[in-house]
């Protein structure tokens, strides 16, 4: 199913929950990953939203952050049998491979409003499945909660329209 | 460099890598969690939230002071706020398109997977237009309550 390597989900969910109470401790901050889109915006905007508040004086931890998901990834892969298989593709699977346009413009445009929606959705709602679901849950905090379903709730609806649109729903 | 930015590309290197490790960069279980079939992710995120509930009840106990910046360590939640209802439904819908969240659309662009590299632009522009709507939003505000003052 994948070329990496995956543990059960039960010991994958106590290892970022490992994660998320390692961060806290070591450095002060949250579990939050869709902030950091904004300090990239930051690094090109010169006034406005992305240069105040918590975007204000350069550079944050978040930027570092984000720059440090990418090699996490890479690492996985080549601590996996197939590390010697790493190379760029475009492929996404059996399931989202067979229900997503096959050319590439036309995954590129799906995939792009997608993206636009996790984006403009995790501003509007004030954080993500790591900000919201994963720490906003460990901390007990209601608007997650709230938050939380409302990501399952699309996340539900998209892929089952988009599925039963291919027909194999 | 700073120690504290190498601090936090090691922090995200290792998020991404358990990111990885659980089967949240591998597209088929994004199907699997939507289409009620494989509730691999389910597990993750519910026994995750479950050990950070645990741990989270332990240190408010313990109240240590964090290590890089010796303060109380924070516990408030994110805050209500207009269009979390609303944001969090178009979140979802594009999780649901993309198979795909900001965390997991960077680690695996790390494993080779491109795909999400148009994801990972479509937040950024998401991101973006949601800045420029707040600053449209303050600018009329202001041009509002100086018409009122004048």
């Amino acid at each position: 199913m994948s070329p990496v390597t995956v543990w059960a989900g039960w010991i994958g969910g106590v290892a970022i929950g490992a994660y998320l109470l390692l961060q806290l401790v070591l450095t002060g901050r949250h579990l939050g990953t869709s902030t950091s889109f904004g300090d990239v915006c930051g690094l090109v905007a010169r006034r406005g939203f992305f240069t105040r508040g918590k975007f204000e004086g350069g550079p944050s931890w978040r930027l570092f952050f984000f720059v440090g998901l990418p090699l996490g990834g890479l690492l996985a892969f080549l601590t996996s049998p197939d590390a010697g298989a790493w190379t760029p593709h475009f492929e996404m699977g059996a399931l989202y491979g067979a229900v997503l346009p096959r050319a590439l413009w036309a995954k590129a445009l799906v995939l792009g409003l997608g993206g636009v929606l996790i984006g403009y959705g995790a501003r509007l709602a004030g954080g993500c499945t790591s900000g919201h679901t994963i720490m906003g849950l460990s901390l007990r905090n209601l608007p997650s909660l709230a938050a939380s379903i409302g990501f399952f709730a699309g996340g539900l609806l998209a892929a089952n329209l988009l599925f039963a649109l291919a027909g194999l729903g | 460099m700073r120690i504290r930015n190498i601090v936090f590309i090691g922090l995200g290197a290792l998020f991404g890598f358990l990111l990885s490790r659980s089967g949240a960069t591998t597209f088929d279980y994004y199907a699997g969690l939507f289409l009620l079939k494989d509730l691999q992710l389910l597990w993750v995120i519910g026994v995750a939230v479950v050990t950070g509930l645990v741990g989270v009840a332990l240190l408010q106990w313990l109240a240590p002071n964090s290590l890089m910046q010796g303060a109380p360590l924070p516990f408030a939640g994110k805050p209500w706020k207009k269009g979390l209802v609303l944001g969090s439904l178009l979140f979802g819908l594009g999780w649901g398109l993309s198979a795909a969240c900001p965390g997991t659309a960077l680690a695996m662009l790390g494993e080779g997977k491109l795909a999400p590299l148009f994801t990972v632009v479509g937040i950024l522009l998401g991101t973006w237009f949601y800045g420029w709507q707040q600053d449209r939003a303050a600018r009329s505000n202001l041009a509002k309550s100086e018409s009122t003052q004048g």
